[in-house]
């Protein structure tokens, strides 16, 4: 499958998943997986899901402006870099955000080992 | 040496490097690095430069605000992931962008970009 339909495809994925089912996310990390969220460093699977079911917010949908990827080496593993916007349930304005993934794949399909995410202030 | 402090002795190199001798950028790609600048896909050292020195200014600074940087796997390589503000000579507005690299290391015990993703963060 084309590289950049497979990361558009992951990318949809990801944030429908964090939109309608946040702990669903569990099953796109595993334990060697890192997440930096605002600056903050969380590993594993069940500590991100944890940080990232407990946000301040209820309801929030992404909006995704531009996907980039490229592959990461000769393992097969994939960097996908997103931006776009993140409207929160009640406010006004939405924050912009980008956001970076190395996924790894697993048997067919791909995990997350690497995440990074910043909200790009005005 | 710290990571997060690779990180930041890399980023700090690059952007000076750029902001000051934008082809001296070629000692830090090799023939399979990949650029994408602004969805643009770029490979090997001399295309990616030839696209950053052809890039429509002379003069810039980049200031960075954040740095966030994580290992990538067994291979030894780093994640570096930035977020800053471009000021171009005579433009009165900074240009925001986000950029991620990925960073291999170097037999001499340096590091080269193999990946590099672009991005302008418009208002």
């Amino acid at each position: 499958m084309d590289p950049d339909a497979v990361a558009k495809a992951f990318v949809e994925h990801y944030y429908s998943t964090f939109d309608a089912n946040r702990p669903g996310l569990v099953s796109l990390y595993q334990e060697g997986s890192m997440l930096t969220f605002e600056g903050q460093k969380i590993q594993g699977s069940q500590n991100i899901v944890a940080k990232l079911t407990s946000l301040p917010f209820q309801q929030c949908k992404h909006n995704i402006t531009t996907v980039d990827c490229q592959p990461s080496g000769p393992a097969g593993g994939m960097l996908v870099f997103v931006s776009g916007n993140l409207q929160l349930a009640g406010e006004q304005h939405a924050l912009k955000f980008s956001q970076m993934f190395h996924l790894i794949s697993n048997q067919g399909t791909y995990y997350v080992f690497n995440d990074i995410f910043r909200l790009n202030y005005a």
